[in-house]
């Protein structure tokens, strides 16, 4: 399997350097110009030559491009144009741990309560409670997240105001004492969190409920059944195992994820996470970030396949590597 | 499948919860010790009532007066650095006035001078007989936050990094008049002297009339003896950018980038004095709906831009809400391509456009189109019609004599007939087989311009002329309107308070920059060089009479409406004077009322 797993991050090297390479000349091909705020009346014309110049922009495409693949075989993605220069990583290191945090915990939720929806759905097939759950997950799934997050604010936090509206924290939270900060953080979390776990949910809720359908059917089961099991140790030691199999390939691609963030929850919720970063810079024209972004988000999605290829050899002894 | 795997399985449902709350509270350990890196306000809530609150739309780009570029960044540096001299805009005569500690521009009128000068560094000035040097006498009493004197060694050094082309200040067009800009460089030995430490003097290669000259000689200064020793090639990311020192009356106590910067009354301030207010937040909230929302709980006391249709439902929600008005400084406008784009592109000739050509036509186009109805649709009371480029608000120059182009479809129609249309047999007008059929363009994401273009559509309709609807991502808009590739669009624009028209309205095509329909008439070159040569504003009046009229006439663009913008205040603000210089500009003479007195 190592062997295996070597050989997917050699392929994966060209890969995502083909990715940054068609991304580097696709947004620079774009209309679009990152000294375009500085075309404005009251601002001598030679301001926009001069920040073009500073961030290279002058020299002919074919000298950006191999200038620049020099630096970023150096590991330098260069600094970004909108936001005050900083080196593009501390950027995205600054809007990193917000984003972890936020996926995170709406991974673990949106697993937990989609794999149990799931299987109360597979077991209690066609009752009222499958149909109630179904019609409920369909519900959430369908609605768009943007448009949820502001009706939970409008409910939790302006009608009955339960829950901040926007934010980290409160102003002035760091009096509170680490505990009293960290309580005051998972506050203001809960609102965005639950808008995003509840749409995942009911989308994974989906996947289980109808790989545990299948797999409920096999012989196996009902050879657990017939051996006097009783039904909690058939469903969750013998069916659940298998019927997660497929739940683990969404695993693999949530990767990404945690780490791209959720662009309308940052935006509507004022988190400063990669969500936010990613689209400012794209409507910033700011190159570096743009590419840094795509490298981080490129290399987490090779990774991400890979990682649910491993796991599914790992779980399934049938498949091999 | 082993028994161990599938019990891990079981057991992992059964803590699901507890195995929650569990990595919660690690990630949220590990995110609140990277906030408390970044800085700690130092402020309980239950203080909130020391805590002015401020919705931002974008974080600031620079905390720093010669690369700080957007309006966000004014208003907040505006606060941490000092100043020369005051301004302050006299909403009586539409002047602005510039004041020293010992001496004022223009005599104050009543009702106006709220912004007392104590803020100033200057203590007086003195312009010389033929307009070619300004000499200010600085006041000796002025220290920057680290207690250094403020002297007048501070200005050149700024000077100088406002015109290095390195740097790349979006503010070096202030430097335009200094001895040497002429010749391409600004020669700084001779342009500004410092004898001693009090004394700092300017000197120009032309005359330069004395409010244009108190305007550019008043940029912000920066301390030498803390950024002298940084290249100008480091200038853009060196790390003092995140630790302004300044003298004005708040300091920067901390800055969560894209979150919130945090700024603090600076006791020992005496220009003017501390803010009154002890904190200020400026908090960054992306999403419109959220900014009003927290506007409504109280989260927040200043959200700026708050469209029309939201007041009522605002009020209602929350009596302790305000709408606070400034203006008129915006106005949008329907582009019209004077001249044909394609060909000018191509060959560099000027010919007139197939459709828009004619000022007739587009007269009968300003005439077709109910400029009223948008205004009464959706701006209300905030909208006024827009005649030219000069606001009403410019008292001393604005020409009240010019009666808006009326609402009027029969006219129009008349019009467009004298001009040689005639509806054709789908209802549309044409000319020599040409149908008067074109797109309308406008930018995303603009609510108002979506209103109005729809309007638009349909008044043209009425008189037979086909306008489609086209909405482009800002970028992609932008560049096509500088590459003059769009025959008809929507946009706006944010004036000056100088009058200076030839960058928009210039005959000479490739210097005026923002010309985009292309509009020549050699009389609005004359008018405005001839204003300029004018050292007394008030004596150009007549020139800006005229220039108006013959905008009136050309129209060489469909002038919209003028938009008062509508800021949203707490009640529990006091002394907030809102001017058309800005939102925020006497920030530092507001007061809280404690929540505990707010009546309801």
């Amino acid at each position: 399997m190592l062997i295996y797993i070597f050989k997917r991050l050699l392929i994966a090297v060209p890969l995502i350097f083909g990715v940054l390479t068609l991304t580097f000349f696709i947004i620079r091909l774009a209309p679009g110009d990152p000294a375009a705020f500085f075309i404005q009346p009251g601002i001598s014309p030679n301001v926009a030559e001069q920040i073009r110049a500073q961030y290279g922009l002058n020299d002919p495409l074919p000298v950006q491009y191999f200038k620049w693949l020099a630096n970023v075989l150096q590991g330098d993605f260069g600094r970004s144009f909108s936001r005050s220069q900083q080196p593009v990583f501390d950027v995205i290191a600054e809007a990193l741990p917000i984003t972890l945090t936020i996926a995170t915990l709406t991974l673990i939720a949106n697993f937990t309560f989609g794999i149990l929806i799931g299987i109360i759905s597979a077991v209690r097939q066609n009752t009222f409670l499958d149909r109630f759950l179904t019609v409920t997950a369909l519900f959430f799934y369908s609605m768009p997240e943007f448009w949820f997050a502001l009706m939970m604010i409008i409910l939790l936090a302006l009608k009955f105001p339960f829950f901040p509206v926007s934010g980290l924290n409160e102003i002035g939270a760091e009096s509170y004492g680490p505990l009293g900060f960290m309580l005051d953080r998972a506050w203001h979390l809960v609102l965005p969190v639950t808008v995003l776990s509840i749409n995942g949910a009911a989308g994974i809720a989906r996947y289980v409920r109808g790989s545990m359908l299948e797999v409920i059917r096999q012989d196996y089961i009902r050879t657990a059944r017939a051996k006097g099991l009783s039904e909690k140790v058939v469903i969750f030691k013998h069916a659940l195992r298998n019927a997660l199999l497929p739940v683990i390939t969404l695993m693999g691609s949530a990767l990404p994820f945690i780490f791209s963030g959720a662009l309308f929850i940052e935006v509507i919720f004022a988190f400063p996470g990669m969500g936010r970063v990613t689209v400012e810079a794209i409507f910033a024209r700011d190159y570096p970030l743009i590419i840094a972004n795509t490298f981080i988000s490129g290399s987490l999605i090779v990774l991400g396949n890979l990682f649910a290829d491993v796991l599914y050899a790992v779980a399934d002894p049938r498949i091999k590597l | 499948m082993t028994e161990k795997a599938a019990g891990r399985v079981s057991i992992a449902f059964k803590l699901a919860g507890s195995l929650l709350i569990l990595l919660a509270l690690l990630t949220l350990s590990s995110c609140s010790r990277h906030n408390g890196s970044t800085g700690k306000g130092g402020k309980s809530s239950a203080a909130m009532d020391s805590t002015l609150v401020i919705s931002m739309l974008g974080d600031a780009d620079y905390l720093n007066p010669v690369i700080g570029a957007t309006v966000t960044s004014s208003n907040i540096f505006g606060l941490i650095y000092p100043s020369l001299l005051q301004s302050e805009f006299d909403t009586t005569t539409g002047l602005m006035n510039y004041m020293a500690l010992e001496k004022k521009l223009r005599a104050v009128t009543a009702g106006q001078g709220k912004k007392a000068p104590k803020g100033a560094i200057a203590k007086s000035w003195r312009l010389s007989d033929d307009h070619t040097s300004l000499t200010y006498i600085l006041r000796s009493d002025a220290f920057w936050d680290d207690g250094k004197p403020i002297v007048s060694a501070d200005f050149k050094f700024s000077y100088q990094l406002y015109g290095n082309p390195v740097i790349a200040s979006a503010r070096q067009q202030y430097l335009a008049e200094l001895v040497g800009a002429d010749k391409g460089k600004v020669d700084f030995d001779k342009a500004i002297e410092t004898p001693n430490d009090t004394t700092l003097i300017f000197r120009f290669f032309k005359p330069v009339p004395e409010q244009l000259a108190l305007f550019h000689t008043s940029l912000t200064p920066l301390p030498a003896h803390r950024w002298k020793d940084v290249k100008p090639d480091e200038f853009r990311h060196s790390p003092l950018n995140l630790k302004p020192l300044g003298a004005g009356p708040y300091k920067l106590k901390t800055w969560q980038q894209q979150q919130e910067i945090f700024l603090v009354s600076s006791r020992k301030s005496n220009l003017p004095k501390p803010g009154n207010i002890p904190a200020i937040s400026f908090k960054v909230v992306p999403d419109y709906t959220v900014r009003l929302t927290e506007l409504q709980t109280g989260a927040v006391d200043v959200v700026e831009n708050i469209k029309p249709e939201d007041f009522t439902a605002l009020l209602k929600a929350n009596r302790q809400l305000d709408i606070k008005t400034v203006g008129l400084r915006v106005y949008d406008y329907v582009g019209w391509s004077n001249i044909d784009q394609a060909e000018y592109r191509k060959s560099g000739a000027v010919k007139p456009h197939p459709l828009f050509g004619s000022a007739r036509v587009r007269v009968a186009l300003t005439t077709a189109i109910d400029r009223q109805a948008i205004i009464d649709g959706y701006l209300k009371q905030y909208g006024v019609i827009c005649n030219n480029d000069i606001s009403p608000s410019l008292k001393w120059a604005y020409n009240n004599r010019i009666a808006p182009h009326p609402y009027d479809p029969a006219k129009a129609s008349a019009l467009l007939k004298s001009e040689g249309w005639l509806p054709g047999t789908d209802g549309i007008l044409q000319k020599n087989g040409k149908r008067f059929s074109f797109v309308l363009y406008t930018n995303a994401g603009n609510a108002r311009r979506n209103y109005a273009s729809v309007i638009i559509q349909q008044n043209l309709r009425a008189i037979g002329i086909d306008c489609k609807l086209d909405v482009q991502e800002s970028n992609v808009f932008f560049e096509n309107l500088q590459s003059r590739k769009l025959d008809a669009w929507m946009a706006g624009w944010s004036i000056g308070l100088e009058i200076d028209p030839l960058d928009a309205w210039g005959s000479d095509l490739k210097k005026s920059r923002f010309n985009f329909p292309g509009y020549r008439n050699p009389r609005i070159d004359e008018l405005s060089e001839l204003a300029k040569q004018k050292m007394d504003p008030l004596q150009a009046r007549p020139y800006w009479l005229e220039y108006q009229e013959i905008l009136h006439r050309d129209q060489p663009i469909t002038f919209l409406y003028w938009i008062k913008e509508t800021q949203g205040f707490n009640k529990r603000i006091e002394g907030a004077e809102l001017n058309i210089s800005g939102t925020f500009y006497n920030v530092d003479d507001w007061r809280l009322r404690p929540s505990a007195n707010i009546a309801q």
